[in-house]
């Protein structure tokens, strides 16, 4: 399959999953997943949700501006470099985020998220 | 573990953007032939075309300020995955501008590492 068709389904499944259900996340994460959020970090599949489904606003909107990818290895891996908008529920002004995956097929044939590194991009 | 990554991280950031700023064509030291660059959007791949695109970026002084930097271990053995946010000051501009990067590291085998995955993006205003 194109893998930037693949990076582009992974990341409109992802940010629809987070903006519309956002417990659903998990699915994406196994006991191996890293995450590190604005410098925080953590590891595995409840400590990774947990911090999403903790995070300080209900509703959000991401608008991603631009999907980069790359594979990154003979297993099949695949690193996606997204940026975009994250429009909160009740705030006048957008935050601007950078975030980087690095998915890795799972024998289904579909992908999870081992590394996960997120950074709001201040003016 | 962790605080090991976070040292190659901080350290080949460190000789990364000290490189760019003083001497760009030594770059292509840390690329191989599998090494690729998507620069703004655009793809390129191997040491050559690599060191041709950093190279011929239209300015010749640059300094590079990073905020922040983010490691992890990738699933290769002793592969990191090193994210970077910064601002670019191009020599003559008055505004710097604002860049996320991430990179993939792989371990040479002689006690350092090379880039397999470079992605650049500035970030817009």
């Amino acid at each position: 399959m194109d893998p930037d068709a693949v990076a582009k389904a992974f990341v409109e499944h992802y940010y629809t999953t987070f903006d519309t259900n956002r417990a659903g996340l998990a699915n994406l994460y196994q006991d191996t997943s890293m995450l590190s959020f604005e410098g925080q970090k953590f590891q595995g599949t409840q400590s990774i949700t947990g911090k999403l489904t903790s995070l300080p606003f209900q509703q959000c909107q991401h608008g991603i501006t631009t999907v980069d990818c790359q594979p990154s290895g003979p297993a099949g891996g695949m690193l996606v470099f997204v940026s975009g908008n994250l429009q909160l529920a009740g705030e006048q002004h957008a935050l601007k985020f950078s975030q980087m995956f690095h998915l890795m097929p799972t024998p289904q044939g579909s992908f999870y998220v081992l590394n996960d590194i997120f950074r709001l991009n201040y003016a | 573990m962790e605080e090991q990554v976070e040292m190659v991280g901080k350290a080949f950031v460190d000789h990364y953007y000290h490189l760019f700023d003083n001497n760009r064509t030594e770059l292509v030291s840390l690329y191989q032939p599998t090494s690729m660059l998507t620069f703004e959007g655009q793809r390129i791949q191997g040491v050559d075309d690599i060191s041709a695109k950093l190279n011929q970026l239209p300015f010749d002084q640059c300094r590079h300020v990073i905020s922040t930097v983010d490691s992890q271990p990738s699933a290769f053995a002793g592969g990191v995955v090193v994210f970077v946010s910064g601002c670019l000051q191009l020599h003559g501009e008055e505004h710097p501008l604002r860049f996320s990067q991430m990179f993939h590291l792989i371990p040479t085998g002689q006690g350092s590492y090379f880039v397999q995955n470079d992605m650049f993006r500035l970030n817009y205003g």
